[in-house]
């Protein structure tokens, strides 16, 4: 499987921030889910990959080009969506979009009309009134309506209700449907990413935790609820993120097969990638 | 493409462009009344000033009060440079659209002295001088830094204004008339043109190494 974007080895500093040595591969057809607790580094990593902050050093290549040769030719193949539309309230969809269309060459105006019509926006409107979900249905139809094959968002979730944020998930399957070549898509909701998502890639404290197709992540953890009196220091080492209370533990382990031996009468659950990505973000590793 | 990006900034401030519409209008009109002699020069100098300091003002205020939406910009496939150009010819049109009201004004006010057209290309070069230095600072350290340079400004301008008063007998024509008019025109316009040339190319490469938020 082709790789429409690889980052190999960036770096970027701050004063109070750095990422280091990041590097991860979007595969070709794969919605990537890139999780993160808040100022772990996945908006300072979207903008480097979009050239929007100058990194400190690193090879970030999309669609097999070098962004700081062809950043034009790159970004015409690129749909864009920022946490929060990245709008002048002032002006109303109309005037945005003309700002916007006027950017692309394959800009294609019946197929923004038809988004249009389907998220019962009103072009007249101005974007000051529109709610936090018609903003962001509005950066979609701005962000699907010249032909990209790769849809980069920057927390498009966040703050919006779940019958929206349902309705963002369908949108996202439908484009690669269409025949759309990748979804990147950074989040800390890790709901949205368990209905969608066909790879994740986590990033904690400016460090890339892991990269896994989300099924095999999935298989690889199991939560675990079993009685204290089970524990000692052997199988203490066998669970990471554990919370214990009088009536028992709760931990997660990356060895369900020794735990089940060690303690048949325990419980052993599938679990969700908030769990992963928590118990990775508390160090239990 | 680039048109568009002016286009932009007047929309992001229309309401503002409308006013300074009906400033230019009326201010030489209003000097015609309370001091007709000073209602030449001096009113399209300072109304021509004041416009294009004011609109690129509010323009930087829309743009700081949306940060993001300058980084969609730049997320998009405009260039860095042509976002840093639309914002010199959006002050060069102000300043055409100043020197066509007041021209408008003079042919149907004979009470407005004309200017000719030594006193517009002259003033295209103060003009040029003042976004030539204002811009790639702005780009530099940003709009709320920069505008402390507007409130001196605001806070100078009564000072400037009674010694323009008291100059505006010395900018009459007969000055200009000492120069040959042919070297004044070609060095003005070569001057700012290269003035505006030197200062967006500066302008262009600090905006290139900008952090965008």
């Amino acid at each position: 499987m082709e790789n429409i974007l690889e980052v190999k080895r960036l770096n970027k500093t701050y004063q109070d921030f750095s990422l280091h040595d990041i590097s991860f591969s979007l595969p070709e057809g794969c919605i990537t889910g890139f999780i993160g607790i808040n100022g772990a580094g996945k908006t300072t990593t979207l903008k480097s990959i979009l050239g929007l902050t100058p990194k400190t050093s690193g090879d970030i290549r999309l669609f097999g080009m070098d962004m700081a040769t062809n950043e034009k030719a790159i970004k015409e193949r690129i749909g864009i969506v920022l946490d929060d539309g990245g709008f002048y309230d002032e002006l109303s969809l109309s005037e945005m979009k003309n700002i916007v269309a006027s950017a692309y060459k394959s800009w294609n105006e019946n197929e923004y009309k038809a988004y249009l019509e389907r998220f019962s926006l009103n072009p007249k409107q101005k974007i000051g009134t529109l709610s936090k979900g018609m903003r962001m249905k509005y950066a979609l139809a701005l962000a699907l309506s010249h032909k990209a094959e790769l849809l980069i968002m920057d927390e498009p979730t966040s703050g919006l209700d779940p019958f929206i944020r349902s309705q963002l998930l369908d949108i996202l399957k439908e484009f690669m449907d269409k025949g759309g070549r990748g979804v990147f898509f950074s989040t800390h909701i890790t709901s949205d990413l368990d209905k969608v998502a066909d790879m994740l890639i986590m990033i904690d404290g400016g460090r890339i935790v892991f990269q896994e197709e989300k099924d095999i992540l999935l298989d690889s953890y199991r939560i675990v609820k079993g009685d204290i009196k089970d524990l000692d220091t052997d199988t203490e080492k066998l669970f990471m993120n554990m919370d214990k209370t009088v009536f028992g533990f709760t931990a997660i382990t990356k060895y369900a097969d020794e735990v089940r031996k060690a303690m048949p009468d325990s419980i052993i659950e599938r679990p969700a990638i908030e769990d992963i990505m928590l118990c990775n973000i508390k160090g239990g590793r | 493409m680039l048109l568009q990006l002016v286009k932009k900034d007047f929309l992001i401030v229309k309401k503002y462009v409308l006013l300074m519409f009906l400033v230019c209008i009326i201010f030489p009109l209003f000097l015609i009344w309370r001091s007709p002699e000073y209602a030449g020069i001096l009113g399209f100098v300072l109304i021509t000033i004041f416009s294009i300091f004011m609109l690129l003002q509010y323009v930087s205020l829309k743009e700081t009060q949306y940060p993001k939406a300058s980084t969609l910009l730049c997320a998009l496939p405009f260039s860095r440079k042509n976002i840093v150009l639309s914002k010199y010819i959006f002050c060069i049109l102000i300043y055409l659209a100043c020197c066509l009201i007041f021209g408008i004004e003079t042919l149907l006010f004979p009470q407005l002295r004309n200017v000719g057209y030594e006193v517009p290309i002259l003033l295209f070069l103060v003009v040029s001088l003042f976004l030539g230095v204002y811009l790639p600072i702005q780009y530099k350290l940003g709009y709320e830094k920069t505008k402390l340079f507007f409130v001196v400004l605001i806070m100078a301008s009564p000072f400037v204004f009674a010694q323009s008063l008291k100059m505006e007998n010395s900018l009459s024509m007969s000055f200009l008339s000492n120069i040959n008019p042919v070297l004044l025109l070609a060095g003005s316009l070569i001057t700012s043109v290269l003035v505006l040339v030197i200062s967006s190319a500066i302008s262009v490469r600090i905006y290139k190494k900008a952090d965008l938020s």
